[in-house]
Order: structure tokens, then sequence, then C-alpha cells
């Protein structure tokens, strides 16, 4: 196809989770013959096993599909998939910056829900055009009337005449392939000027290296040109270009302003595309770099160990491979008495952490023993010199210390009006500053707080749930560092200190939490020869103890007849469950208390 | 010359307890002489040329063991001829201790004249209560009184060597239970009692019991109570503790089970008979059909030193004399305190274990958790 910017289209879709997002993207990929019914699985796009059993989208995506319009012309529509989850906010923020229009899908049963309003308002921050889609209308409880006039009044954005569909079903697409066509804006972007092509996503190929998806905004780019990444630096010579097609690559000789694709240029390392960045032409350059790039910081830390200390050298190699396609993961080896050889791994939040936890245990089927999390908090030494602590462990002895700050983030919490009550109890139970609470659209809330990360971090998403039956919606964004009254509350076994159970943590939340680990402790760790006291302690000061007592009984009453199989089998096994603890000291530590300290109540 | 020890498996039994899991069949009657026809068979592949030498050269039988299943359920003359076999292709020494295991329930004079006739010298019951009620919760077939019926006619027959078996750890077996029986065997003035601890083994009706709750085991604690009162009594009557859960009066030790727990050379002929010869093990189907169709020396495996140092080490423990260092260092060149000088020390200051004289024994406490301390000296090994 010729190109022609008036004939291309880039949207996203953009939905509440459940609305039919993903199914609504599988029957429009259907539709325009990009996919054959035979090739479709269930979701298409999340392609990762993680994603599909979890329902969200990890990493963004785009297709590109050619239509034919009910006019008589070809277009060629650009479907960006973004990321759904709090933790990958920027990367969502960065995929509808490469875009001129969203669909926003409503459930016909369900109405506006609080991330169809959240993901309104980032649409809207981005100037794209939405074009509302009433989803599920084969469901018995349908409304799409009713809902249709939510929009309208709620969100303020005309409904006349939009679709509706059962994406399900596969009722509708084509209404909805020709609103995009009619309405949503082709870009107008200037193929003279000097190239700007924003990165929106990157990822590792293994015959292409690392690989960059983008969204040009002015000039062009081929083969053989030499690129400059704007805020990484670097140039490269560009290997390949072209679109993506669901399943692969449609490699072209150019991608030109107002298209969305991929630059390949033979770059080894990830890390040198920055989700964000701006790539232009060494020759010449573009002036200014597109607005709004910012670093990806990791905000949570853990220490991740193999639970065979064997299994070092396979957890190295996963997390290379796994940072290969997600350069927001950071990681550094790190030594921990307790716990051996190591990763100390960083992570945009607790959702990230979760998930690359569980694709090294998946993907490459490794055993771990994780450490509580951490954030990275500010120390003040005695002598004016500021470090930056991202495990407890390496926190200065007490008397270099001046004073420590801690992250803070500003916490935005919608609800159903009946749970403001049992939210701001718990907003004050995780040190929170009431900032703002502000009524919206049918009978919900918007609350403020200022909460210590570290707080969140904790079980501040469990309780939420738990306390408002999973109805509200949390979003929160590092605001600074503040002044904190922080202590390092360490764990003794057998009068032994045990470093991967350090935690830092506020000084009125120490004692109950000292005394909350001494418990899970007690219960994790198994009767042992000799008894075990467990203490917790800030500065060598005891503020809680446990104690395991020692075993009673362990010794098999008989060989039968000369049979010492059995004997040999049972110490075989007791062997093997010796060996996947971990020794403090004399203390054997199975690896499940270690995750134990993480789970509380 | 060196020294063997013999064990012939019996798999029958009048009746399975509640608590066994050892290959034994009820009800088997029409297959005892096929059986016993296929045990001289295996015999007579021993008899020329093995493995290990011929044996009639190499070897002279220090003890021999008929166990079971209930040895003393089948005819006397099955027992006679089997001895007669073994006695065909290896010779005894003369002193040789012969023990058949029985049931106080299965025997008459006549039987157990015909054992003596055999050879027999040693008679071991499997009394494991003086409790009626207890016994029958077990599923023995046999009373009390039985017991000591049993003991008297045993005297009679000539035996001068008799063991008791008795069972503590039972699911309603209060402390008071447990010293009568102690008491009743004491007062029966048999040479050896042996005190073991109920073991729950998967998929035995015992295991149902004690899984829906109807046989509540006693916690840990109270069975300690219960061996350190057999401990207390049996010393007190004269006996004398040489093994976890053995003891004899002096010089009445069973010289059978110590070649165990010392790994000497043993043959075990039957189905689930288990060998130790000339550093490999192997052992015969658990299953009666399966040995009756010719299935011998299954999982025949040479050791490895480690090996040898892991069953060295947990069998020794079991005894009173407990590990021999110098026998240990020669045998495996090297000090077994090497590498382990802490652990010992752990140990020994937490009076689980004691050294001197060139052993390291267990002490009373370190045997109530013999294989963990078993575990912790094993380290990396």
């Amino acid at each position: 196809m010729k190109y022609d910017q008036s004939r291309i289209r880039n949207f996203c879709i953009i939905a509440h989770i459940d609305h039919g997002k993903s199914t609504l993207a599988d029957r429009i990929l259907e539709k325009t013959g990009v996919m054959q019914l035979r090739d479709m699985t269930d979701q298409v796009l999340d392609s990762m096993e993680l994603e599909r059993e979890r329902g969200i989208t990890i990493k963004s995506k785009a297709v590109r599909m050619p239509y034919k319009a009910k006019d008589g012309a070809e277009y060629e529509l650009n479907l960006i998939d973004t990321p759904g989850h709090v933790d990958f906010t920027y990367e969502v923020s960065r995929a509808l910056a490469a875009c001129e229009g969203a669909v926003l899908v409503v459930d016909a049963s369900q109405g506006i829900e609080a991330q169809t309003l959240a993901n309104v308002y980032m649409a809207l921050d981005h100037d794209l055009e939405i074009r509302p889609v009433i989803n599920k209308i084969d469901l018995p409880s349908a409304q799409p009337e009713v809902v249709r006039q939510e929009i309208e009044d709620e969100i303020g954005i005309d409904c006349e005449g939009c679709p509706l569909v059962s994406a399900k079903q596969g009722v509708g697409i084509e209404d909805v392939l020709e609103d995009i066509v009619k309405n949503i804006p082709a870009p107008s972007d200037d193929i003279d000027a000097p190239l700007q092509a924003l990165i929106f996503d990157s990822y590792y190929d293994n015959y292409r290296g690392a690989i960059s998806s983008v969204r040009v905004k002015a000039g062009s780019v081929k083969v053989g040109d030499r690129i400059r990444m704007m805020a990484g630096k670097c140039e490269f010579d560009v290997t390949e270009v072209g679109a993506y097609l669901p399943l692969g690559y449609s490699p072209r000789e150019s991608l030109n302003a107002g298209e969305v694709g991929y630059i390949a240029a033979s770059i080894k390392d990830i890390a040198d595309i920055r989700v964000g960045d701006t790539i232009t032409l060494a020759s010449s350059p573009a002036a200014e770099p597109l607005p709004g790039y910012k670093p990806v910081l990791p905000m949570v830390y853990c220490g991740i160990y193999p639970a065979d200390g064997a299994d070092y050298e396979s957890l190295r190699d996963a997390l290379e491979k796994l940072r290969l396609n997600d350069a927001a993961l950071s990681y550094e080896p790190e030594t921990s008495v307790a716990l051996g050889y190591g990763f100390r791994c960083g992570f945009l939040g607790l959702l990230h952490m979760e998930i690359i936890q569980q694709r090294l245990e998946r993907e490459f089927d490794l055993d771990l023993v994780t450490t509580a999390p951490s954030v990275v908090y500010k120390v003040i030494k005695t002598d004016g010199e500021t470090v930056m602590i991202d495990n407890p462990t390496n926190l200065p002895p007490v008397q270099e210390i001046d004073w420590m700050e801690e992250p803070m983030v500003d916490a935005q919490v919608i609800t159903p009006q009946d749970y403001v009550g049992a939210i701001m109890e718990l907003c004050q139970d995780k040190r929170g500053t009431f900032r703002d609470m502000k009524y919206i659209e049918g009978g919900r809330v918007l609350l403020k707080y200022d909460l210590p990360l570290n707080e969140v971090i904790y079980d501040f998403f469990d309780q939420l749930k738990s306390r408002t039956r999973g109805y509200a919606s949390f979003d929160y964004e590092l605001k600074g560092y503040e002044r904190s009254d922080l202590v390092k509350l360490d764990m003794l076994l057998n009068g032994e200190q045990c470093d991967a159970l350090s935690i830092i943590v506020h000084r009125d939340r120490a004692y109950p939490r000292g005394r909350s680990i001494a418990e899970k402790l007690k219960e994790a760790i198994p009767r042992q020869l000799f008894e075990i006291p467990i203490q917790a302690a800030i500065g060598g000061k005891v503020i809680a103890r446990e104690t395991v007592k020692a075993l009673r009984k362990d010794v098999l009453a008989k060989c039968y007849g000369g049979d010492i199989s059995r004997k040999k089998k049972l110490l075989e096994k007791q062997k093997e469950g010796k060996k996947r603890m971990r020794q403090v000291g004399s203390v054997s530590v199975p690896s499940e208390a270690f995750m134990a300290v993480l789970k509380m109540d | 010359m060196k020294p063997l020890s013999l064990y012939i498996h019996v798999p029958f039994c009048a009746r399975k307890c509640a608590y066994c899991d050892f290959a034994s069949y009820p009800g088997r009657e029409t297959d005892w002489r096929r059986y016993f026809d296929e045990i001289a068979t295996e015999i007579r592949l021993w008899s020329g040329e093995t493995d290990f030498g011929l044996l009639s050269e190499r070897y002279r039988v220090i003890s021999m063991f008929i166990g079971g299943g209930t040895p003393t359920l089948v005819d006397a003359g099955y027992i006679g001829r089997v001895i007669d076999a073994c006695r065909a292709i290896v010779p005894f020494e003369a002193d040789a201790e012969i023990t058949i295991e029985g049931n106080p329930g299965t025997l008459t004079p006549e039987k157990l004249a015909a054992f003596r006739r055999a050879g027999v010298n040693r008679l071991s019951l499997g009394a494991q209560s003086f409790d009626d009620g207890l016994l029958r919760s077990l599923g023995r077939i046999h009373t009390a009184a039985q017991i000591g019926q049993a003991v008297t006619m045993a005297r009679d027959a000539g035996f001068d060597s008799i063991n008791l078996d008795l069972m503590y750890a039972l699911p309603g077996q209060g402390m008071n239970q447990w010293k009568d029986t102690l008491d009743a065997a004491i007062a029966l003035g048999v040479e050896h009692i042996s005190a073991y601890s109920l073991i729950v083994e998967p998929g035995t009706p015992m295991a149902a019991r004690v899984a829906s709750g109807t046989a509540i085991v006693p916690e840990d604690d109270a069975v300690n109570a219960m061996q350190r009162e057999a401990i207390d009594r049996l010393l007190a009557a004269g006996y004398r503790r040489y093994e976890i859960s053995n003891y004899a009066r002096p010089g009445f030790e069973c010289r059978h089970n110590l070649v165990y727990w010392n790994r000497g050379d043993y043959l075990g002929l039957g189905c689930a008979a288990h060998s130790l010869m000339g550093g490999r093990r192997f052992h015969n189907p658990d299953s009666l059909d399966e040995y009756l169709s010719g299935g011998r020396r299954l999982d025949e495996a040479v050791l490895t030193p480690q090996d040898e140092m892991e069953e060295t080490l947990m069998l020794s423990t079991r005894t009173v004399r407990g590990l021999d260092l110098t026998a240990w260092a020669r045998a495996f060149g090297t000090s077994f305190a090497r590498g382990r000088e802490r652990v010992l020390d752990r140990l020994e200051n937490g009076g689980l274990i004691e050294t001197g004289d060139g052993f390291l024994r267990l002490t009373m406490r370190g045997m109530e958790v013999q294989d963990a301390v078993v575990l912790e000296l094993m380290g990396e090994m």
C-alpha cells in the first residue's frame, strides 16, 4: 500500500478490567483478516502465558491491519495495546502518546467503573479522540441505552450512533472499524522534518537484537540510516524497519511520519532502548526530543536467591533473559549470610515483582527464596554524606546516621461511598496523611492520601481488597522523600542474626511487626535437636521472643529382619529436606520461613 | 572363615494384625508346601560356586533367624527341612543361635519339641501386650494368659533363651497399662525383651483409624515417658539395654540382630528377605506370588563408601556399644571427627552423645531422637 497519512489510523483500546478489551481486539484482528480464525487462540495480543492467566496485559504491543472501508478506500489501522496496571502507568502513557484516538469499551451491564474513568482521563490528557463502544450486548442483563446515557452524562462524550457490540459473538465489529475510520483523526505529522520517533515499547528478539516499537512523529527512517537515541545518547545503524503482524514482522523499506512500527539496529543491550526516548537521525538530528521522557526507576527491591545454591548460574541466566524484554527490571549480585549467593532485584511495583518471580519459577523452572520487599531509603549520615539503601542489611550503624527519609506516594482511591470509612481507617493505619476527598458520579468517592511507600508494599492491596470487597481501585505515584523515624528490625535465631530477615520499619510499627514475624517464624521452623529462641530486636534490644521447642522424638523403632531400606529412605528424605533448608548458625530454616515473613495474618 | 547369618522368611499368618505392613499372607495354607519347596530350590542355588565364593568354604553360620509372618503357624516339619537344607550347604558353628519367631496362640508342646529337635534354640514371642483389650484392638489372635502358657510350654520343651516383643505408644494405652505389661513380662523371667513403639505404617487399618480419629496415638512426650519407664523397670529387674528397643540379661543379647547393626554378612532366603553379602545389598520380592514364580535378588547394588559410611553411622548408633571410631578410621581412612568438630561439640554439650574409649554413643536422650542426631552427624556426607 502506498504511503498516505490520511489513510492511517493509530488507536488503542481502553477499558475497565473484564469489560472485554482483549476479546474486542481479537475480533478486530479477525475481521480485518490479519488473523485467520484457525490461528486464533483467545486473546492473541496477550501472548505470555502469565498474561492470559491473570487477564492482564503486561507489555504493550502494536499490530498493523489493512482495512477496506465502506467508502471504498484502503486504510491502515494500527492497534496499540496498553498495559493495564498501575505498576506500568508510565508505559501506558507512552503507548497513548503514540495514538490519535482511543476506543473506550464499556460493559453494557456494568456501565462505567473506576478504571473506565481513570483511563478516560489519561486519554484526555493525551488529547485523544475517545470513541465509546458498548460491549456485551448479548448478556441478558445488558442495558445499552442506560449505559449510553451514563457515558454521555458522566463523561460528557457524545454517544450518538456509538457501536453496540458483542465481541464474544462477533456482533457489531464492522461498526467499530467504520467508526474508527470515520471519527479518529488521521495523523498529521511532517514527513519533511528531521526524524522524531517515539519509543513506546522495547523488547528483545533473538535474531534482530533489541527492538524499539515506535511511532514516527516526524520525518522517516530506513534501513542503513544511522540513528541516535536522544536521551540515551548512543547511536546505531538501522538493520530493519517494518510493521507488526499479530504473529510476526512485516519488513518495509521505510517508516514514515504518522506510522507505527519497529526499528531494529543490532542493539545488544535492551537498556540502550528507553521507553519514552526519541529516536532521531545522526546525520540530521531533530532540535528537540519529543516531550515527556522520564527514566523508569525501580521502586521496590527484594533479594531473590535460588532455593538450591547450585542453581545460581541458572538464576543469573534467567534474569538476564527476562531483562532483555524488560528494561524496568534491574538486578545486581548480592550475598547473604543466610541465603548465600543471589541477586538484589528492583521492580516498578509489587505486581511487577510478583510477575518476575512467577516467570522465573515457571518459564525457567527455578525454585526461589525471596526476601521481604524493601523500598529505597535515603540515609543522611552524620558526616553529611547521603546514601540510598535498598537492602536493610546495608544500613549504616545507628551512630553514623543523622536522619533517614522514606519515599512517599500520592495515592488515589476511587471507591463506592459505603467503604469510605473503612478506607480512611486503613490509610490511617498505614501512616497516611489525608489530602482530599471528592464525590464523583454514581455515588463514588475519590480519596487522596499521602502514604509511605513501605506501607503500600506491605499488605496494603490485600487489606484494601478485603475491606472494600474488591470494589475500590487504587493508583499511586511517587511523590518524593520525607524524613521519618525509621529503625532496622533484626531477627535473631538462637542468638544469631539472620540478615535475610532484617527489615526497615517505622519505629511505631516495630513492635507489632517484630512480634508477628517471630510468631510466623515459630510456625515455619520445624523442631530441631535443641530449643531455638527466636528474637526480634532493634539495635540489640530484644522486643519480642518466641521459642521453637526441641524435637521430642524422632527415631525408627525397628529395622525389620535386616531390611534397612525403610530407614535409608527415611533418612534420604530427611537429608533432602535438610538440603533445602538454610543454615543460620546452627539452625536449619526452611525456605518457606523467609516467605512467611512477607505474609501477614 | 567369615561369620554368616541366615534369615528365613515365613510369610504366613493366621490373621493380619491392624498395624502390620510386612510381607505376610493369611489364609494361603495351600501354598505352604510350594513355598517351602521354592525355598529349598533357592537354598540349592547357593550350594555351588557363588558371587561370594563357595559358601561352605568361606563361611560359618553363627546365627539363623526364622521370622515372619508367623513361622510357628506352619508344620514344624517344614522348619526342620529348611534348617537341614541350610546345614547342607554351609556349616553351622556348634553354638549357632537359631531363633524362631512365633505367636503365643499357635504353640503346642509337640510343635515346640519338634523345633527343638530341628536345632532351634531361641524363641521370640510376639507378646505385644498383657492387656486383652489392647491385644484385641491390635488384631492379635492370642490373649495375655496364652503368653504365660507359651513361656511355660517353651521352658518345658527346653528353651532357655526366650524373647518377648512388647509394644508401647498404642492408641488407648495408658502408662499404667504399660507398667503392668512390663511387670508381667519381667515376672515370666524371660531372658530378652524387645520394647517397640508402634509405627503407624501407611495403608494399614491402624493408619486408617488414626486418620479417621477413631484411634489416637499418644503424644511424643508420653511416648518418651513410656520408653523411660521401660528402661527403669527392666534395668531394675536385671536386664541391660543394648540397643534402642532391645533389653537382655547379660549373655542373652540377640546375636542375629547384632549382625544387622554391625553390618556383618547375612543372607536372606524366602520372599521379602533382605541380604547384605560382601558389600552388596539385594532382596527377594515382597510379593509371595512373585517369589513363587522365581523372583530373586532384586535391586542388587554394590555399596559405595558413602553408603557404607551412612549405614555404619545409622546402624551402629542404635546400639549402646556405639560407633567404633577406630574401626571407622581403619575402614574409611579418615577420622570420624574430622570436619565434624563443631557438630560433635554441640551434640555432646547438649547431652545427646558421649564419646570416649574410642566409641561414639548416643545418650538415653540422644536415642529418643536418633534419626535427627544421625542426620546432624551425616552433615555434608
